[in-house]
């Protein structure tokens, strides 16, 4: 079988896994009942095209902002110190590394579906040869992420070139983009073979659990690598820039890991002078080998991406061979019986563990971060509210991921006795676990330096109603477009309109009562109108999401 | 006769149908399980028996027609009608990523199960199906068997007195089928229960089910005792398959099924 051919039978899996991936079927979701057959296929390979259209607009947004940063007039603001040249190198290895961030997400996105889908195991009864298989496995993967793909390769470039003034720039970006995608793939497939073999069959036990969250901070990484990006970038600039004064060897050595080599290309087309980066001569020639060194392992990756995802589609998990310890059956109401099943499942799949972790990854960075240079009460107070902010903006953000798991083995789950308060709540509850415990975390790290460490811990319990709004919003509007049209969340990847029509509000009710406090001028008044403002909204909220589980029965 | 409303009768179905679309799964589907009894439901792939269980359970919506356990309604007032039952499904696709110990402990908390009751159920139910060593391991790594063996314990953990099994014997060995059978047979017998079972099954439903209703293109075409459905075909010593293909008039399909094939 040729590669045309394997491109022939992977349209046919495609089809398949775009329905798995709106429909679920093979998780245990049943069919929407209104809709008629012959409009499924349709239905899904559409939903499949608006999310792959949402997730490139987003990484066109990154390059267009990348592209804008390239301006010297935006230097001004983001990095005078540093050389231009450098300071547009800076600015594209960023922006590839956030673009990379984000195709590695949501390839860990979709990877429950891939896996899922059970398609590769279909097609291995066949007599087609191993290694036509795993084309068509490879083919399947790559088709997932054509339009994401593509926006990379072109338009990052594109808009180098355009802010540069220098076409030559943007195709010298062109071997940096196509190494961030093949990265970003062999990334995803690999931590996704990571996850089959070591957590899918762990077993339960304290220890076992304790071990899947260790690895799924893991997963976080990529998540929150898009995140430290954003909120450093200055720092980040501003050390590039203490670097190259003090100690231009240790500049030299940072810029040979990747992507800065690929990154320094565009800088050095467009001003083709070795000084002008403040390195010299020989520096900037080691850079330009290292980026066609690079070539080799990269080479290496690809021919390992050729069979990576056929094997990984294949592969079992590893179980281990301990019986494990028997333990008695503890029964738990029934919103806590939802959230600690929603917890479970978290912590043995990348695509909702990183969600429960990254808001506590912030706040474990952030509270750190107030330990650099000494800063005084005041600022440190100012550095608390802004992650406790960012701790629940994110919270609310991901949100709505949680309800992707109440697809799976929904077809057995909706015949259960389970109302659909108890569904909403559990659901919310976990959301406002997972700010309060990063805020109480942040509330640590800075008690014993701000002057009222009670005045922080205010703030927090302040913003817990706007939280509870927030989540009770998603949920059950989630919960009311999932029993009323159509199961819509099966990922974050997949199901990016359900999530984004649930999140955009949801931010907003969170946010809300943020942005009051920072119009304040005084902090305790200003805590006091966020609490009774966000008790509004949660006295706002209640009513709707009752009525929306109440008119949308299972 | 029972009442409608009538809450000592375990299942009734009531002129029950069911459509996709244009088209008709089920038609006008009367039938009932009374207490002590298992009413078996034969028919060929797509006669509508997965449908009907279904909508008993509240997973679908019927067209037209009511079902009432012990007199609740499943699509009115489904909290109350679904904690009156246990389902197995037709597919054992459950939370992959749960073991049989963590679903169970979900079921216990959404079904508000006292903890000491829920314990020794669930301890008693997986050693008799033999996965006790399987019960901490994640769904996803067992086999389709083992699943199906959880659902059984899924659906008998809160012992209710209705239950609705879907092709429960797909993939057990036969052993374990045995047991199965041991125990459902059992399970009316102790109390005033029913089950409503669907099987392809032949030999299980003649020798597990007290009455049998043969669905065929979403209509039931008779229903009685095997003792009865029998009765009515002399020329039957095939036992409930050659009453099953005469009801279903699938004798001439068969034979040009077979006749087709020759030669192939």
């Amino acid at each position: 079988m040729g590669w045309r051919a394997a491109f022939r039978l992977g349209s046919v899996a495609y089809r398949e896994l775009s329905f798995q991936a709106i429909y679920a079927t093979r998780q245990g979701q049943p069919l929407p009942e209104a809709a008629a057959t012959d409009d499924l296929g349709r239905t899904a390979a559409r939903r499949v095209r608006e999310s792959k259209l949402l997730v490139s607009a987003l990484l066109a947004g990154i390059s267009a902002v990348a592209a804008t940063a390239l301006s010297p007039r935006v230097q001004i603001f983001l990095g005078p110190e540093v050389a231009p040249p450098l300071y547009q190198a800076a600015v594209l290895a960023t922006a590839l590394l956030l673009e990379l961030s984000l195709l590695w997400t949501t390839g860990l996105q979709i990877l429950p579906t891939f896996l899922g889908s059970r398609i590769l195991p279909t097609l291995a009864v066949l007599p087609i040869p191993p290694a036509d298989r795993d084309r068509v496995a490879l083919l399947l993967f790559l088709r997932t992420f054509d339009l994401p793909a593509l926006t990379v390769l072109l338009l990052l470039p594109l808009f180098t070139g355009i802010a540069l003034g220098n076409a030559a720039a943007g195709l010298a970006l062109v071997p940096g983009a196509g190494a961030t995608v093949l990265l970003a793939f062999a990334l995803a497939l690999a931590t996704g073979d990571h996850f089959v073999r070591r957590v899918q069959g762990s077993p339960t036990g304290h220890r076992a659990t304790a071990l899947r969250w260790g690895y799924l901070v893991l997963w976080a990484v990529p998540a929150f690598a898009i995140y430290a990006f954003v909120s450093f970038g200055p720092e980040l600039l501003r050390a590039l820039a203490a670097l190259a004064a003090t100690d231009p060897n240790g500049l030299t050595a940072l810029l040979l890991c990747f992507p800065f080599p690929y990154a320094l290309l565009p800088a050095l087309a467009a001003t083709p002078s070795a000084g002008a980066l403040g390195l010299g001569a020989g520096a900037t020639d080691l850079l330009l080998v290292a980026a066609a060194a690079y070539a080799g392992p990269l080479a290496l990756v690809a021919r390992w991406l050729l069979a990576a995802p056929g094997r990984l589609a294949l592969a079992a998990a590893d179980t281990d061979p301990r019986a494990p310890t028997a333990r008695r059956l503890r029964v738990r109401p029934p919103a806590v019986a939802v959230l600690v099943k929603d917890l479970r499942i978290a912590s043995r799949s990348p695509a909702f563990g990183y969600v429960v972790l990254l808001p506590l990854l912030e706040a474990v960075v952030l509270g750190a971060s107030t330990f650099v240079n000494s800063p005084g009460p005041v600022t440190v107070f100012r550095l608390g509210v802004a992650a406790v902010a960012t701790s629940a903006l994110l919270a609310t953000f991901f949100g709505p991921v949680f309800f992707a798991t109440e697809l799976m083995g929904s077809a057995y789950v909706r015949s259960l006795p389970l109302a659909p308060r108890s569904v909403v709540l559990g659901k919310t509850a976990l959301l406002v676990a997972v700010y309060a415990a990063s805020a109480l975390l942040l509330v640590g790290f800075t008690a014993a330096r701000v002057v009222a460490p009670a005045i922080l811990l205010l703030f927090v319990l302040a913003e817990l109603p706007a939280l509870l709004a927030a989540g009770l919003f998603e949920m059950a509007f989630l919960f009311r477009v999932s029993v009323g049209r159509e199961l819509g969340l099966t990922n974050l990847y997949t199901g990016a309109r359900w999530a984004t029509a649930a999140a955009l509000p949801g931010l907003a009710l969170a946010g809300g009562p943020l942005l009051l406090y920072a119009l304040q001028p005084e902090r305790l008044p200003g805590i006091g109108l966020m609490a009774l403002f966000a008790l509004g909204e949660l006295a706002a909220v209640v009513p709707v999401a009752r009525w929306w589980t109440r008119r949308w029965r299972r | 006769m029972p009442s409608v409303g009538d809450r000592a009768l375990p299942l009734r179905i009531d002129g029950l149908s069911v459509r996709y679309g244009p088209l008709p799964a089920v038609s006008g589907l009367r039938l009932e399980v009374r207490p002590g009894e298992i009413y078996g439901l034969l028919g060929s792939n797509g006669a509508g028996k997965s449908s009907t269980l279904r909508c008993v359970v509240g997973l679908q919506t019927p067209s037209a027609g009511t079902v009432e356990i012990f007199g609740e309604d499943p699509v009115r007032r489904p909290e109350p009608a679904r904690t009156l039952l246990g389902y197995v499904p037709e597919s054992p696709l459950l939370f992959d990523a749960l073991s049989p110990h963590e679903f169970l402990e979900f079921l216990a908390g959404v079904r508000r199960l006292p903890a000491e009751l829920a314990d020794a159920r669930s301890r008693a139910y997986l050693a008799a199906f033999g996965i006790e060593a399987e019960a901490g391991r994640p769904l996803a790594t067992l086999s389709l068997g083992t699943r199906q063996k959880v659902l059984l314990v899924a659906a008998l953990l809160h012992q209710p007195p209705l239950l609705v099994l879907d092709e429960p014997f797909n993939n057990l060995d036969p052993r374990t089928v045995r047991i199965a059978k041991e125990l459902l047979a059992a399970y009316v017998r102790d109390a005033p229960r029913g089950i409503l079972l669907s099987t392809h099954t032949m030999e299980i439903a003649q020798a597990l089910c007290h009455r049998i209703g043969i669905l065929d293109e979403g209509e039931l075409k008779a229903e009685g005792t095997y003792a009865e459905l029998a009765a009515g075909r002399p020329g039957a010593p095939g036992g409930l398959e050659e009453v099953y293909l005469g009801v279903t008039r699938s004798e001439a399909v068969v034979r040009d099924a077979i006749r087709n094939l020759r030669g192939v």
